[in-house]
């Protein structure tokens, strides 16, 4: 079971406003990398685990996961808060607030909804771990190419942050293949 | 180390924050290196820290958590900053 904790994982303080950047920071919500895909994959992997290791890293990372998308949620709202219609329509995302206004809502940057063919779940633990070690390659590119957009240091602490975690979850998906590697031999 | 009490509510976060997230990191290296004895003595003593550092924040502003939630007067689960806002 999952307990909710009243916090984000690092302060997330956001003073100015922008639309435009809101919905690039968006597709780590619910983009084909993002944060919510990423936790649906682990947390639904893990159950066809046998290996303990296996099973207490995809829980861990996913639930890590989960909080990571409570934070980029958290980055979009503070970027729109209180701007309208027209501010939205100025920063050239109009066509996000006719749908769905000041709403976080899981979709890409380009506005495609999420999708659970973002990810797999195969009950083949090396497969299983292969695709997450190259999920966590394409959310930290994504980081990357956010961070080359952004120029708010506010915002580029918390993305910074979140990169740098792909980057260990990655080393940790690695270690983890050894390990089960190391049972096949 | 400055005391608790004279801490701001994003000071004590921050310190609450950093010990949280010293837990986690040494919870998924622990995952894949279950044997290591140094890294075992290092996640009692920050998970030692951590609870004490959610006990100091919540005894001074408000639950993290809501089984540490007051009820005697009000549901006081409602108070404080919840992730999609900007801490004052």
């Amino acid at each position: 079971m999952f307990v909710f904790t009243k916090m984000t994982q690092i302060p997330v303080k956001i003073n100015n406003k922008n639309p435009r950047l809101a919905s690039y920071i968006l597709s780590q919500y619910g983009g084909p990398d993002g944060e919510l895909g990423a936790s649906l994959r682990y947390l639904s992997q893990r159950f066809a685990q046998t290996e303990k290791s296996g099973i207490a890293l995809l829980t861990d990372i996913g639930t890590e996961e989960l909080g990571h998308l409570e934070m980029i949620g958290s980055i979009v709202t503070q970027l729109t808060k209180g701007e309208g219609a027209k501010s939205f329509d100025r920063y050239g995302v109009g066509d996000y607030y006719i749908d769905h206004a000041n709403a976080v809502y899981p979709a890409s940057a380009s506005g495609v909804p999420f999708s659970a063919a973002y990810m797999q779940s195969k009950a083949d633990p090396i497969a299983d771990i292969m695709e997450d070690m190259a999920a966590e390659q394409k959310a930290r590119a994504t980081y990357d190419n956010i961070l080359r957009m952004c120029d708010d240091p506010d915002v580029t602490n918390v993305i910074r942050y979140l990169r740098e975690r792909e980057v260990v979850h990655f080393q940790r998906f690695g270690e983890l293949l050894d390990i089960l590697q190391s049972k096949i031999k | 180390m400055a005391s608790n009490m004279n801490m701001s509510v994003q000071q004590l976060m921050r310190r609450v924050s950093e010990a949280l997230f010293y837990v986690t990191d040494l919870n998924l290296y622990l995952d894949t290196h279950p044997d290591d004895t140094k890294a075992l003595r290092m996640f009692a003593e920050a998970s030692a820290n951590a609870k004490a550092c959610v006990e100091a924040f919540e005894s001074r502003y408000y639950p993290l958590y809501a089984t540490s939630a007051d009820c005697s007067d009000s549901w006081e689960w409602l108070v404080g900053t919840w992730p999609s806002q900007k801490m004052q």
